[in-house]
């Protein structure tokens, strides 16, 4: 049902504005409506002041900062969590603060973390290399008081550094000792041992001879290959325990600040919108004005809030709404709360208009009757039952939600249906002996009556949504629309007249009524689209036996269900093994229930959009977006 | 052997108009999830654009039942 919609001018001092947009903020119930968009209004938009220029700038980036703690916490908990609401006000100035330390913290952090990263990323190459050329060095060779230098390279260079071995040992009077060895097919690892006092000497002439050698950081290089390496692999482990202790350090904060950061995101949203009220509402030197929209049945209370806190200082009242605005009323829809899941399946396709009829409760009638003729099988109804229960205690809200709740009623018309086809996992119904309660679908003389039923209900359904159409025309004194919602409904009914006549199921006399009644039907049809409506009207008749004919979907999705059902037992039962047959026989029947759930349930929704919103249903309005609050 | 030919031509109505169908659908489809990663609020124009093409088959299936039936 669409909510009857009011709109209220509200005036007062200036002084009061602050206060006024608190408090209606507070109140929830109204739809501010920014003066800048209302057509030949003669008042000024409100200008703001400097301090609230700032303040709105100020929101912004907190709300910025904040949204990117919120991202990295939620990446480090995996999961979004809800906002912890706490009870009593926090100032701009403590978030602000909090946002602050919360942020140097994460940086600190994030970098020592990026330094740990950079040095195991180092020093696993380091241990890498000397790993290779620790096997190589001699026992005796291993002692601090020795110097050494390393180099890994490319076997043709082994020649080279021969060479430059020899001229070292020159100039260390032969206290230079190089190994080689063999560390891969084209690398050798080249060790050369000294005395540590020869050092510089020594990286001089390697420096010189362009020799690139492993060097070390700078508190290793003094020190042995083999306590280098110790050193190293203590510096690796504690690197990993410090990493642990951020990461854990990281998942504390996350769980501790997330729903708090949320929760100030919100408060920071309420006040930009307070900040975006003030520049659409309007002001003289010494008053302002607020427009905007509430529902009739909240207008009482409204003026009640608004009297008791400012007395003759603000007043509000009920304005005419001009015809021309009649298209910018925000519509609201009221359902019961069986219906609401439907309401939100209207919404996808769009907010109906302020003048249709919410169909909410026409889809959540035919929708899950059409699910269930789709389905009907006792068996998978249940299955579906169950599903939609169990699911629907874990999916609270959202498309989800709204998904399941639909399937329960849809099972339930499954069930419905199959008693009436006599399906129970398919055929193992009969083989129990329970016979179908109308006909059985997998029976070939089935046929003709289902398709006949589903024309049936296509007719009934697209002369329903044409009735509930011209009476929107009318409503909204649409002639054009009127005659070609009535040119429709009374060609259909012609027709039927005219088929009824011909296969004798409607006396004779029906067929020459159901000629001119069809002929009516179709001039009226044309007349509706003017000059052009002598093409035109009788092609979009076509189109509308069309859509009709688009209700034997449910005929073919049925009959698909029902053979896939009869493989699934017949396949079961001619395998020898009992256990086998009857997982294969599971198998096949599971596929068919999710197919089951699946394609229905976009058919049904499918003739809702298609077939029968095409008849009356325009929508497009913009829906009820009242000012409140997103924290009280 | 009228049977047969029945069958195959019943057969070819479905097969034909399913092919047409899903041709369609194809094009329509990967436009529409294109479309909807740019705007979510387009789910309901989509399901139904993508629901168009079938008609075909439904027709088809209209068909074939005929000749099967008849």
């Amino acid at each position: 049902m669409i909510v009857e919609m009011s709109r209220v001018e509200i005036i007062g001092l200036k002084k009061y504005l602050d206060k006024a947009i608190s408090t209606l903020h507070r109140f929830g119930k109204m739809q501010i409506d920014d003066i800048r968009e209302v057509p030949d209004l003669m008042i000024q938009p409100f200008s703001p002041t400097e301090k609230m220029r700032t303040e709105r700038e100020e929101m912004d980036l907190r709300i910025a900062n904040i949204s990117g703690l919120i991202e990295t916490f939620s990446k480090i908990i995996k999961g979004k969590g809800k906002p912890e609401i706490v009870a009593g006000d926090i100032s701009s100035y403590q978030i602000t603060e909090n946002v602050v330390d919360i942020t140097s913290q994460i940086q600190y952090l994030n970098n020592r973390k990026k330094t740990l990263q950079d040095e195991l990323i180092t020093f696993s190459k380091y241990m890498e290399m000397l790993k290779i050329i620790t096997p190589f060095i001699p026992e005796d060779t291993k002692n601090s008081g020795n110097a050494t230098i390393r180099a890994l390279i490319h076997s043709s260079q082994t020649f080279t550094m021969t060479l430059l071995a020899n001229q070292l040992k020159l100039l260390t009077n032969g206290k230079f000792e190089m190994i080689t060895a063999r560390v891969g097919d084209e690398t050798n690892a080249v060790i050369g041992i000294f005395p540590l006092e020869l050092v510089s000497q020594v990286e001089g002439f390697m420096k010189n001879e362009r020799v690139t050698e492993l060097i070390l950081p700078e508190e290793y290089a003094y020190l042995s290959t083999e306590e280098a390496l110790d050193h190293i692999e203590d510096r690796v482990r504690l690197d990993h325990e410090e990493l642990d202790q951020i990461d854990m350090r990281l998942q504390r904060m996350a769980e501790e600040w997330l729903p708090k950061l949320q929760f100030w995101q919100l408060i920071c949203r309420d006040r930009i919108d307070e900040l975006e009220t003030f520049l659409k509402s309007g002001e003289t030197d010494y008053t302002f004005t607020i427009f905007g929209w509430i529902p009739d049945e909240d207008y009482l209370s409204l003026e009640e809030l608004i009297t008791s806190n400012f007395r003759e200082n603000i007043t509000v009242r009920k304005i005419d709404i001009p015809a021309e605005m009649r298209g910018r009323i925000p519509v609201k829809t009221k359902n019961a709360s069986l219906v609401e899941p439907f309401e939100h399946f209207v919404k996808m396709r769009a907010t109906p208009n302020y003048s249709d009829i919410d169909p909410s409760t026409l889809v959540s009638v035919f929708m899950p009757i059409f699910f269930g003729m789709m389905a009907g099988d006792v068996g998978y109804g249940i299955v579906m039952l169950l599903l939609a229960i169990i699911g629907g205690k874990r999916a609270k809200e959202g498309l989800l939600s709204d998904i399941l709740k639909f399937l329960k009623f849809g099972a339930i018309w499954t069930i419905f249906f199959g008693v009436l086809f006599g399906e129970y996992f398919g055929s193992l119904g009969e083989l129990i002996g329970i016979p179908p309660l109308w006909i059985s679908r997998s029976a070939s003389t089935s046929i003709f009556p289902l398709l006949i039923m589903t024309v049936s209900v296509g007719v009934g359904h697209i002369l329903f949504g044409l009735l509930i159409g011209a009476w929107n025309a009318f409503i909204n004194k649409s002639k054009s629309h009127f005659l070609e919602r009535i040119g429709m409904f009374v060609g259909v009914v012609g027709l039927l007249f005219l088929v009824g006549g011909m296969t004798s199921a409607l006396p004779g006399g029906f067929r020459l009524a159901g000629w001119v009644t069809l002929a009516v039907g179709l001039v009226l049809l044309s007349v509706s689209m003017g000059t052009s409506g002598i093409f035109l009207g009788p092609i979009e008749f076509v189109g509308l036996l069309g859509s009709i004919l688009s209700y034997l979907r449910i005929a073919a999705l049925g009959l698909a269900s029902v053979f896939l059902a009869e493989v699934a037992n017949e396949l079961g039962g001619t395998i020898p093994s009992l256990l086998l047959g009857l997982l294969i026989a599971v198998l096949i029947h599971t596929l068919n229930i999710a197919m089951g759930i699946l394609s229905p349930t976009i058919q049904s929704l499918r003739l809702q959009y298609v077939e029968f919103f095409q008849r009356f249903f325009q929508g497009g309005q913009s829906p009820f977006l009242p000012f409140k609050k997103r924290v009280n | 052997m009228e049977n047969a030919i029945i069958a195959v031509a019943a057969a070819f109505s479905i097969g034909v108009t399913a092919l047409a169908t899903s041709m369609a659908q194809r094009a329509i489809g990967s436009a529409g999830v294109g479309a909807l990663a740019e705007k979510p609020e387009l789910v309901g124009s989509i399901i139904i654009l993508v629901a168009i093409p079938e008609t075909l088959v439904i027709l088809g299936f209209a068909v074939a039942a005929i000749m099967l039936i008849g």
